[in-house]
């Protein structure tokens, strides 16, 4: 299915949400994206800042919308600003320090895809600038950072949205929804997992280049696995919970690539919520047969986010001729057993559950985030909401670290609550 | 080559035998639903596991004439003898 194919589905799917109660409070500005695509009046001109595999894989979404158009871009790696350049059939213009790229004045915003301890001075240095930015997830390195873009944004009042992309993806929407109706009763428990099974390592053409291409398994660049890939399911569970995780505690270490990296390959957390219910995280490259997976429960029910399955804890009975039939067959088959059991294993229930949403996008959110993004630069309309999820997941994902590292339960600062 | 004549009472007598597991499947269906107090729309939404299991049950009955044909055929041969 094509993006625009995708695109159109997921409008008429959403135009019957956008109807629900669930707008009141907690829902992403989908709005932005309620308009034709086809006859985009402006053309909104962005420039981006980090070309290398993230602002590379954006820019192939952003090529697939109308009324887009990338106009600069900034890297200071030869080889990465090279390919940004053909992205765009040699029409933007290049640039190697990003400040000189804030200084053309027929930028409408920017795109930051640098590494994570980038994100803070880009932002804030775009934002007043005067213009609308998208910086990648997460936030920033630090709580301090994360709290000096959030207010910077107030203060300019330009856009600033973070590259959760999962909301605007139509299943997540979909979910969300369904649980805000109540489907799966009160949350009282998230258990979210990333596994892959890499190294995590690009390859380097020299050794001094090692800490520049490398940067996430350094300290100094990256919060590791917890603001890569932790950030987006942390910021899955705060949106569910209408809240954000008061305490966090955990383990983590490098257990399996002892190659020389400092940030964990391993990471174990437990995040409370103030309804005492909780987020159990673990994330791991050394192992990758569980994948990825946010599972949401509660008394009525369980959904797993990343299948798109919702699952009843009092699933509707088989049909009856089925029942009939499967217990002809155990009369037949099944050994004659000599006693009553006493004793029944509490083993996973084996309902396959139900789709959440039919529909088979391509985009996992991205290219309709990149469009949401384009929309409200039209607008000139920010969303807080957006935002506000993105300082919390990102702030909780750093106090994991920190956690790890002290060793202790870490209490979220009362100074970064908004 | 000797033809194959297929007569009209032999289709007749194989219709009213495939008429009959129908028969009897739909009436498996309906003591399903009534012993495990499902809904009645499943006589239409299952009639797909009623078709399944009256191929199942006609090609059962294939099975069985065409071993009785097969362990009868020599006395067959020896009796047209």
């Amino acid at each position: 299915m094509t993006y625009k194919q995708s695109r159109r589905i997921f409008l008429q799917k959403t135009a019957l949400l956008t109807g629900g109660l669930f707008l009141g409070y907690h829902f992403p500005d989908i709005r932005a994206l309620a308009n034709d695509q086809d006859n985009v009046a402006d053309t909104v001109r962005l420039g981006i800042i980090g070309t290398g595999s993230r602002g590379q894989y954006l820019m192939t979404h952003i090529n697939l919308i109308p009324g887009i158009e990338i106009v600069a871009v900034c890297d200071n790696y030869k080889p990465n600003l090279d390919k940004g350049v053909e992205m765009t059939g040699g029409k933007a213009e290049a640039f190697t320090d990003f400040r000189n790229l804030l200084e053309k004045n027929d930028i409408d915003g920017i795109i930051i895809a640098t590494p994570l301890h980038l994100h803070a001075v880009m932002s804030i240095d775009s934002l007043k600038s005067g213009l609308h930015v998208f910086c990648e997830k997460a936030m920033a390195k630090t709580p301090g950072e994360c709290l000096a873009m959030y207010n910077a944004q107030l203060e300019t009042g330009k856009i600033l949205l973070i590259g959760h992309q999962r909301m605007f993806n139509p299943r997540y929407l979909k979910a969300f929804e369904m649980i805000n109706r109540g489907q799966l009763g009160n949350i009282t428990q998230v258990r979210a997992y990333w596994h892959r099974n890499n190294d995590w390592r690009r390859e380097v053409p020299e050794p001094s280049l090692e800490r520049k291409i490398n940067w996430r398994l350094y300290w100094d660049y990256s919060e590791g696995l917890m603001t890569e890939l932790g950030s987006h399911q942390i910021q899955v569970a705060n949106f569910i919970k209408k809240d954000f995780p008061r305490r966090v505690t955990g383990t983590g270490s490098i257990n399996y690539w002892h190659d020389g990296r400092e940030v964990f390959d391993n990471v174990n957390l437990v995040y409370e919520y103030p309804d005492g219910s909780s987020l159990i995280y673990d994330s791991m490259i050394s192992n990758a047969h569980y994948g990825y997976e946010e599972q949401i429960m509660g008394p009525k029910g369980t959904m797993e986010l990343e299948a798109g399955r919702i699952y009843s804890e009092n699933p509707p009975p088989a049909p009856g001729i089925l029942q009939l039939l499967n217990n002809i067959e155990h009369k037949i088959f099944d050994p004659l057993p000599l006693g009553g059991k006493s004793w029944i294993p509490e083993t996973a229930v084996q309902d396959k559950g139900e789709y959440i949403y039919e529909v088979d996008l391509e985009d996992d959110g991205t290219a309709l985030e990149m469009e949401g993004f384009a929309q409200m630069i039209r607008e000139n309309r920010h969303s807080d909401i957006l935002l506000r999820e993105a300082y919390y997941a990102s702030i909780a994902a750093v106090l994991g670290n920190e956690a790890i590292k002290k060793g202790e339960m870490i209490t979220f600062p009362e100074e970064y609550i908004l | 080559m000797k033809d194959l004549v297929i007569k009209g009472k032999w289709i007749k007598r194989e219709l009213v035998l495939l008429a009959v597991i129908f028969l009897l499947a739909v009436i498996i269906n309906i003591i399903g639903i009534v012993k495990h107090d499902t809904r009645w729309i499943e006589m239409l939404s299952q009639m797909h596991v009623v078709l399944i299991l009256t191929l199942l049950v006609y090609a059962l009955i294939w099975l069985v004439r065409l071993i009785i044909f097969v362990v009868m055929l020599p006395f067959r041969k020896k009796s047209n003898k």
